[in-house]
């Protein structure tokens, strides 16, 4: 009985200890703050975070910021529902949460602060400047943009005898399928391109401003049924899908590597084109220097050649949830990290992303890199185009990237009919929701 | 069989070989009894062999046909410690384990006692509810309970998991007391006649008769609470410092790409002390098993 | 406390002394049993009686845990059997796999210890090997099989094209998803075999003996003396299967998001739940995913008690039903 007992307690305080270590902000003694800054980098683009925070603490001697990396949006969500959230949230997704965050005041409103200090949202460009707030609230800052391309495989082109990337839709097929190669079984060795709903960055809503359609019309109502270029765009890709001959392509997806380790099969050259975006360059850069590739805005319909030049853009976005304790100080962090033209510069030289002010994206600091430079010119243009902030979050993305799995896997005969239905889906799934899409 | 003066008496009863057609069909019914058992122990066996192999080679050759690792990495499973700290994972699983076991003994003992061998109103209305509550999916009060831990902040910590043990297990609960059925009142009667309260007879005649099924209900409860995945998920699910080793393997290839190799070697660790304890324990497990089932 | 010594009766002014002390030995048994009972009393109220209420209100309420909870009336009913396209697959997926894996599990456990108890060397190796796999942690063995019977580079299918068979995309394949989550199941009977094994051994010999005097064969004998005496294991061995099957989570989890990996990877966790094309979205799944994810609480909660009352009727169905055949055995004479 005796040794059961001891051995309780040597576990109860084991585990006290253990446990001890967990979550959520420290206390701060009188005058200097203790924060903690949630963070979705790691490894490399982590420590150019690190590094920027460092000068934010060289001018803020009073302010000490603890930076956590590795957190996925699931994670901040939970935290702030389990009431141990971190004084400053980054988020990777804007279109998934800003709607969540800033409807019922999870991530606090920032107006008053940006009227305080004369901040005014001018210094973002127009489509940052969108998807960082919610019907007129905005609880979150845009820091740092995702902009989307065609990376394609110099040494593979060149191969196949193609002198220059595809531009229309039918040059990236017929380019794709010269592209490909074979084993002696049937089997793909290198594939051209893979537009697998699902597969690394291919989602419909990356793929959607090439044929220049839009989710949702003036009311609010999803209408993709209404727009011809959805469904085109879905029998483009079922058409190449099933060229390779799908069950051919799931086989090789099963070993094609993951998208953000160094077995990607873009860096590896299994992929000759890919849909990727902008952080690609600095992960190829760092991870298969020896990869002779180059960046182009991606194809578009071959009915709308002015699109040309556009594609998709979504961002991150960096806020307060509503539990932290040192509210006024994380407002000086979370400014610093949006509008800093140094700390943004910084970033976007290190982690090639795209800056989200304008003073940054002119700023003559921005290191020069012709792959990278693409996407800049891509983030500019006119077309680009991001996705409706709503109140649940991409849930309609979701629906529509479910749809277009199973239409490519050949389990929808009727594509307009399915679309007509997917509207009346995404409907529904938002009023069950009680709210609205923003146009 | 060998007495030298059996001949004068009747002679011995002797084992007639059956006849060759019966004995060819008895061998063959045998081997083939024996060689589908060696063929399913060999396909059972399979799948733990083609993990061992993988867990030896390197990430390229694991994404390849091959069969037998050529080299033979015995570093993977260093690296997995470096990759993820398992050490960590396995000290939450303990903890885990450990504490909801015994916290659970504790708990679920004085309540299998009371269900099994004191008399009283409304035992049996007590006892279909505790069925009741260990029949129905965990899903259906889960939601309640969660927000519950969310107000009191301990969301991101094991204690959600280990608390609750401290008021009851409905399924420790109910197999203590089909053990507990099977002692013989007299022990206990006679016991009580001698000025013992309840209490006592309980740690001193019970436990001491019981010892091996509450040995079982140990084992099945630490085994339940290390191969528990729902339950860390969803409490420690955003909180990597406190996983336990069954989430931490979930998400091993989730953040360290898929290396096939190291995921089998990680596996593969993850595996070992639960095999290890079984051959150590091989006894208590059977028959626990078997207790289970027939009691059941 | 023996009462026989105290059933003489005494003079009248000394019953009431002994009434009063019964009343008190009666108050400190209640209270004692109080005691006994109080942890679990504690925990059923705190842990499930409460939150079985309170799962019950929340299915009428929209909550996100962010802000109190908004009562919606049935709107989540309404949802749940007309709106939500996912509903569905989960009940289907969850009905199809207690259908085929427990029947297939009750089958191969009886099976394997049917053979086991004919071996006459070895038994223990054998029976060591069988049950091993049962004790792999389940998401060990979701990862050890999702690596199997990976469709392009594993062993499994490497074999299959070698012998010139057709080789199915298991995991990544929206058919053969829920029959690979069985295999995995199979691996694992090991428990289930044990049980049938003890009962298989268990069965009186001298119901062999009468009926191969009978002249009852091997299939007869199994079908009119083994089975029938097993028949209270067949019926734990279904129950525990259906329970099982009700909240049937972690290898789903873990094959879908482990398979969908490279497939899946533009979206983080969440999504790839029920991979490939919801094949592998069973309810207890779907429930975690609308609960936990998309922190729908409230219709989640609506789930929930939809679950409760699927569960409940089929406990009783299986329990009232059993009694017509499973036959427990009378103490057998050695």
């Amino acid at each position: 009985m005796r040794r059961v007992a001891i051995a309780g307690l040597v576990l109860l305080v084991l585990s006290a200890s253990v446990i001890a270590g967990c979550g959520g902000s420290s206390e701060s003694s009188s005058g200097s703050a203790d924060l903690t800054l949630w963070t979705g980098f790691t490894d490399r683009e982590l420590g150019v975070m690190k590094d920027v925070i460092a000068d934010f603490e060289k001018t803020h001697p009073d302010i000490h910021v603890k930076v956590v990396g590795g957190i996925s949006d699931d994670k901040i969500v939970a935290a702030i529902r389990g009431g141990n959230a971190p004084d400053v949230a980054h988020s990777f997704d804007a279109g998934a949460y800003t709607g969540a965050y800033c409807s019922n005041g999870a991530w606090i409103d920032l107006a008053d602060y940006m009227k305080q200090d004369g901040l005014s949202d001018d210094v973002f460009p127009e489509v940052p400047r969108q998807y960082s707030q919610f019907e007129g609230t905005r609880c979150a800052l845009p820091m740092l943009a995702d902009v989307y391309g065609l990376y394609y495989n110099k040494d593979l082109l060149a191969k196949a005898g193609i002198d220059s990337p595809p531009q229309t839709v039918s040059q990236l097929m017929d380019d794709a399928k010269k592209l490909t190669e074979r084993n002696p079984d049937g089997s793909l060795k290198v594939v051209g391109l893979d537009p697998f709903d699902g597969f690394y960055e291919n989602v419909a809503a990356h793929w959607a401003p090439q044929w220049g359609v839009d989710w949702v019309d003036e009311s609010g109502k999803s209408n993709l049924a209404a727009q011809p270029g959805w469904a085109d765009m879905l029998r483009w890709q079922k058409e190449l899908i099933d060229w390779y001959g799908y069950d051919n392509l799931v086989r090789w997806q099963a070993s094609a590597g993951d998208e953000f380790s160094a077995q990607n099969a873009f860096e590896r050259g299994k992929l000759a084109m890919n849909l990727d975006g902008e952080w690609r360059v600095a992960f190829v850069q760092s991870e298969h220097p020896e990869l002779n590739f180059g960046t182009a805005p991606l194809p578009v319909d071959d009915a709308q050649p002015d699109l040309y030049g556009s594609g998709y853009t979504s961002g991150s976005i960096i806020g307060i949830p509503k539990t932290s304790g040192h509210k006024d100080e994380a407002w000086q962090l979370l400014k610093y990290l949006a509008t800093d033209t140094g700390a943004l510069v910084k970033m976007t030289n290190g982690i090639r992303n795209v800056p989200t002010t304008t003073d940054a994206l002119e700023s003559p600091d921005v290191k020069p890199d012709g792959a990278f430079n693409i996407f800049l010119d891509i983030f500019g243009n006119p077309n680009t185009r991001t996705t409706p902030i709503t109140l649940v979050g991409s849930a309609n993305q979701d629906l529509v990237d479910a749809f277009v799995t199973k239409y490519q896997a050949g389990k929808v005969d009727d594509l307009e009919g399915g679309l007509a239905d997917l509207d009346q889906q995404i409907d529904a799934q938002l009023e069950a929701a009680g709210g609205a899409q923003v146009p | 069989m060998t007495s030298a003066t059996a001949p004068a008496q009747s002679p011995a009863l002797v084992r007639r070989k059956p006849p060759a057609h019966v004995r060819r069909r008895r061998l063959l019914v045998a081997v083939a009894d024996h060689s589908l058992l060696i063929v399913a122990a060999l396909v059972f066996l399979a799948p733990f062999v083609f993990i061992v192999l993988t867990a030896f080679m390197t990430n390229e050759q694991a994404l390849s046909p091959d069969l037998w690792p050529h080299p033979f990495r015995v570093q993977n499973f260093a690296d997995v410690f470096s990759e993820a700290p398992l050490w960590r994972y396995a000290l939450n699983s303990l903890i885990y384990g450990g504490l909801a076991t015994l916290f659970l003994l504790a708990s679920s003992i004085p309540v299998a006692y009371a269900l099994a061998k004191l008399r009283w109103r409304g035992r049996e209305a007590a006892f279909l509810i505790v069925l009741v509550a260990m029949l129905l999916p965990p899903q259906v009060t889960v939601i309640p309970v969660y927000v519950l831990w969310a107000k009191l902040h301990l969301v991101g910590s094991l204690w959600p998991l280990i608390l609750p043990n401290l008021l009851g297990d409905a399924f420790s609960i109910f197999l203590l007391r089909q053990f507990f059925l099977t002692i013989p009142d007299e022990y206990l009667d006679a016991a009580r006649v001698d000025g013992c309260g309840e209490f006592r007879i309980l740690t001193t005649v019970v436990l001491r008769l019981t010892k091996p099924a509450i040995a079982a209900v140990a084992l099945f409860s630490f085994l339940f609470c290390f191969n528990d995945f729902f339950g860390p998920l969803l409490y420690t699910g955003e909180s990597p410092d406190n996983w336990t080793l069954s989430v931490g393997l979930a998400q091993f290839r989730t953040i360290h790409q898929v290396q096939w190799n190291l995921t089998m070697a990680a596996t593969l660790i993850v595996i070992a002390p639960v095999v290890l304890l079984f051959f150590f324990a091989q006894r208590a497990f059977v028959e626990g098993v078997t207790l289970t089932g027939v009691k059941g | 406390m023996s009462r026989a010594a105290e059933a003489k009766p005494l003079p009248a002014a000394r019953s009431l002394d002994r009434s009063s002390a019964r009343r008190r030995a009666a108050w400190r048994r209640r209270g004692q049993v109080l005691a006994f009972m109080s942890p679990w009393l504690l925990g059923f109220t705190i842990f499930f009686g409460y939150p079985l209420v309170m799962t019950a209100y929340y299915s009428f309420t929209h909550y996100d845990l962010l802000s109190p909870p908004k009562w919606v009336g049935l709107a989540n009913y309404k949802y749940l059997f007309t709106g939500d396209q996912r509903i569905w697959p989960a009940v289907s997926n969850t009905l199809w796999i207690i259908a085929v894996a427990v029947p297939l599990n009750a089958i191969f456990a009886f099976g394997v210890a049917l053979m086991l108890s004919r071996a006459r060397r070895g038994i223990g190796f054998f029976r060591t090997v069988f049950y091993l796999p049962a004790l792999v942690p389940p998401v060990a063995a979701t990862l050890g099989f999702v690596y199997l019977l990976n469709p392009g580079t594993g062993p499994v299918n490497n074999l299959l094209r070698h012998l010139g068979l057709p080789d199915p995309l298991w995991f990544d394949s929206p058919t053969w998803s829920k029959p690979s989550l069985v295999l995995l199941g199979l691996w694992g009977v090991g428990n289930l075999m044990i049980i049938f094994l003890a009962a298989v051994i268990d069965v009186p010999r001298h119901l062999y003996e009468s009926a191969e005097l009978d002249g009852a064969g091997a299939w007869q004998s199994m079908r009119w003396v083994t089975l029938p005496t097993i028949s209270p294991v067949i019926l734990f061995a279904v129950v525990i299967g259906v329970i099982e099957g009700l909240q049937y989570f972690t290898q789903a989890y873990v094959a879908s998001t482990i398979a969908a990996g490279s497939a899946a990877s533009a979206t983080e966790g969440a999504n790839s739940l029920g991979y490939p094309l919801d094949s592998t979205l069973f309810y207890p799944v779907l429930l975690y995913q609308q609960g936990f994810r998309y922190f729908n609480m409230g219709y989640a909660s609506a789930m929930a008690m939809l679950l409760l009352a699927v569960a409940f009727a089929v406990t009783v169905i299986i329990v009232r039903n059993s009694r017509r055949w499973v036959h427990y055995q009378a103490p057998a004479i050695r």
